[in-house]
């Protein structure tokens, strides 16, 4: 398996700050990577230097099989503080960025007209980027990310601000793109958005990096602790059931999710759930991303930590 | 350098190829200087529009026929005002030109003697229009003492009458009172005139090398300030625009889009270059209408070709040393108004020239000018004033020692500003202080 990126023993620190600490991550050649982790984990700074915007303090960042500066060329990107030059007509601006990237003017038009057409922008090439709504800039400043058809593609919260219309078009263009054979690496702090289209995952806090692997692989190293009941009768009280709580009602009120206390055994929950109330189906589920990093948070900073950082992402 | 030249493109052509810059640095100023040209000879047209109609006159006869021939001569009208003015202006070829125009006769205009019975009829006929204007000269006034006396001649005009046509019976008619008194007095008028008229002084400057050349005062004050001023619009403007497409480019957060495809140093480079185009428009305009006018009075003599060629010279020292300076204020900060507190204090040394002018241009060779030859960022500013203003040719290892510090202290300034710059385009909020630059500078 060849790797499209490649960091070992990377540190980067903004004075007392420590964005990034001892980072080794690698990033699978045609992989649909999703880069995870709360506000302030160090995702930017890493994809930063992966851009060769700014430089590692130590350690070596290869991609693409080259140094970043040199692959600069063959990685599109689209940051997460993304802007278009306000007076600049849209294809202009497209193009200008295109040819930064290499690409001569005349292949850039056609491609231009195909992708607008392709992001449900038709026509606009002529308008000026300021009179476009934020949606439609996001949508043309994702086109100037992969318009030099990179063979890696950097996207930093892809979705944020759009709305679920124009995030399916977005998404839809990320898989095609994947199913063409390029490397995406995908990074968001919306672990469930990650969740259903990443292949692969790399988590991060404080600058560390805490989880690596492919979605399942990951949910199977931990130990589940959600169980799902779709009791007979909706109305049904499980609140005496030792060693679990209910957490939730999904499915309008047809499932229940309760949560296993530390030190419950899985088996006897499910027992005593059964004997209690009939019901049509009961499982133990796999715990979702979202809980998988709570538990590393809990595991590496304490209990506090998790339920701070279980808050912040509730509201992101 | 195919990135930086793309870069350079899109500054140079969303600066230069826009509504904006034509409106402001092309079509207003050409607008001002058409202006000028189709005003002033409108103006000049207006002082010389013919006064006609009848004009009264109470005065003694000799005072009468004095007038009478005196407007009826072809004077020039700005005579007495020639000889007011100071040599310095009127052996100037450009003034000289302006003020001995062809001199054309003023007047038409038929007298009619009067007396003073008559006064307040004719003061009805000036309100009515009748009589063009009315002109009262007391006897009293061509006396003996006459010089001691507070009595006054009288102009009695309309509400209406031209001001220049007032000045010009006022000026013919006081004239003439002076004239009649020589003449009573047994002198002629115009040899008395020609007596106290102040002889003209040529000044010439003898060189060392034994020739000589005539002293033209009013060039040696103005072709240097006016090349100074040259340098400064055609580098400030572009910096100011090089300065305000770096804040934008920030504060729309493209910066980082760029910065994927370029590094720091090409984005600045590219910038710089596009904006030394837009620079270089500003001077060949503003240069170029200056030339025009100077070969539309026959005075290119003036400007030696040398001249032009160490303005290109000291152009290009002084707009790479404005541009990496706005570049790296305008990378440090995210708002405009924030720039200020940074340019504020560089604009302080850099107007330095500017106060210095008339120093610098009285001693072109003086201890001040020799110093501040050698003391970047003024060097350009100090020698392009130094070299146009000496009527002795700069030493030559002043000039280059000039452009070798000049030139190293530009590159000096390129790779500092390049690492403010680097540092610069990806801070956001709060603008940092001089002391922060020169930690980045450090750090970069």
């Amino acid at each position: 398996m060849t790797t499209a990126v490649e960091i070992r023993g990377v540190s980067k620190s903004f004075g007392e700050t420590n964005a990034v600490v001892d980072l080794d991550l690698n990033v699978p050649t045609g992989s649909l990577c999703g880069f995870l982790g709360p506000n302030g984990a160090g995702k930017s700074t890493t994809i930063r230097m992966l851009m060769s915007i700014i430089h590692a303090d130590k350690g070596s960042v290869q991609v693409l099989d080259t140094t970043a500066l040199k692959a600069k060329d063959r990685i599109g990107y689209l940051p997460e503080e993304r802007g278009v030059y306000r007076k600049m007509k849209v294809g202009g601006f497209v193009e200008y960025i295109g040819k930064l990237k290499g690409v001569r003017g005349s292949i850039l038009r056609k491609r231009i007209n195909d992708w607008l057409e392709r992001v449900e922008l038709p026509g606009i090439q002529n308008r000026r980027c300021e009179e476009l709504s934020k949606g439609m800039q996001q949508k043309v400043q994702f086109l100037a990310a992969i318009i030099h058809e990179p063979e890696l593609i950097i996207l930093d919260e892809p979705f944020a601000g759009l709305d679920p219309v124009n995030a399916r078009v977005i998404g839809k263009i990320i898989n095609e793109l994947h199913q063409q054979g390029r490397t995406i690496l995908f990074s968001t702090h919306v672990l469930p958005q990650a969740e259903q289209i990443c292949d692969r995952i790399i988590m991060i806090d404080q600058g560390k990096k805490v989880l690596d692997g492919t979605v399942g692989s990951i949910q199977d190293q931990f130990d589940p602790r959600v169980i799902r009941v779709e009791p007979v009768d909706h109305t049904c009280d499980l609140s005496n059931i030792s060693g679990a709580s209910q957490i939730a009602n999904t499915s309008k009120g047809k499932h229940l999710l309760m949560r296993l206390e530390d030190n419950a055994e899985a088996t006897e929950v499910l027992r005593q759930i059964v004997q209690s109330t009939p019901v049509r189906g009961i499982e133990i589920v796999k715990p979702t991303l979202d809980e998988v990093f709570i538990e590393q948070v809990a595991r590496r900073r304490g209990h506090e930590a998790a339920l701070q950082v279980r808050e912040e992402m509730s509201h992101a | 350098m195919h990135k930086t030249l793309v870069v350079a493109w899109r500054e140079f052509r969303h600066t230069a190829m826009t509504k904006a810059f034509l409106i402001g640095a092309i079509i207003m100023p050409l607008l001002m200087m058409g202006l000028f040209i189709i005003v002033m000879p409108l103006m000049m047209e207006a002082n010389t529009t013919p006064l006609t109609g009848t004009v009264a006159i109470i005065a003694p006869v000799d005072v009468i026929e004095e007038f009478q021939s005196r407007i009826e001569s072809n004077e020039n009208p700005n005579a007495q005002l020639i000889d007011q003015l100071p040599d310095v202006v009127t052996q100037d070829p450009l003034a000289s030109a302006m003020l001995n125009q062809p001199i054309q006769n003023n007047t038409n205009i038929v007298l009619q003697p009067s007396t003073v019975e008559n006064i307040e009829t004719l003061k009805d006929d000036v309100r009515d229009g009748k009589v063009a204007a009315l002109i009262v000269v007391p006897d009293t006034l061509l006396g003996k003492f006459a010089s001691d006396s507070d009595e006054q001649l009288e102009v009695l005009i309309p509400s209406s009458f031209s001001p220049n046509h007032t000045d010009l019976l006022s000026s013919a008619v006081s004239k003439s009172v002076v004239d009649v008194r020589l003449r009573r007095l047994g002198h002629e008028p115009s040899a008395m005139h020609a007596m106290v008229k102040r002889p003209r002084v040529a000044a010439t400057r003898l060189a060392n090398d034994g020739g000589e050349k005539a002293d033209n005062e009013a060039a040696r004050r103005i072709i240097p300030m006016a090349f100074m001023m040259l340098l400064w619009i055609a580098t400030f403007t572009s910096g100011n625009y090089l300065l305000t497409t770096t804040i934008e480019e920030k504060g729309n957060k493209v910066m980082e889009v760029l910065l994927s495809a370029v590094s720091p140093l090409q984005l600045l480079g590219g910038k710089i270059l596009g904006q030394a185009g837009v620079s270089l428009i500003m001077l060949l305009m503003y240069g170029g209408a200056a030339m025009a006018g100077l070969v539309t009075f026959a005075l290119l003599d003036l400007i030696p070709v040398s001249h032009l060629l160490y303005l290109v010279a000291y152009f290009t020292m002084a707009y790479f040393m404005i541009a990496s300076i706005m570049a790296a204020v305008g990378s440090a900060v995210t708002e405009l108004r924030d720039a200020q507190s940074l340019i504020g204090p560089i604009m302080i040394i850099l107007i330095i020239p500017l106060a210095l002018w008339p120093v610098l241009s009285e001693h072109p060779n003086g201890l001040v000018a020799t110093i501040t030859s050698f003391t970047p960022p003024l060097i350009p500013f100090v020698m392009i004033l130094r070299i146009t203003a000496s009527t002795e040719a700069i030493a030559a290892w002043q000039i280059l020692l000039s452009m070798a510090i000049g030139f190293i202290a530009v590159l000096g300034m390129i790779w500092a500003c390049a690492r403010v710059f680097r540092i610069g385009v990806l801070m956001q909020g709060k603008p940092p202080s001089f002391l922060q630059l020169l930690r980045w500078i450090k750090q970069g």
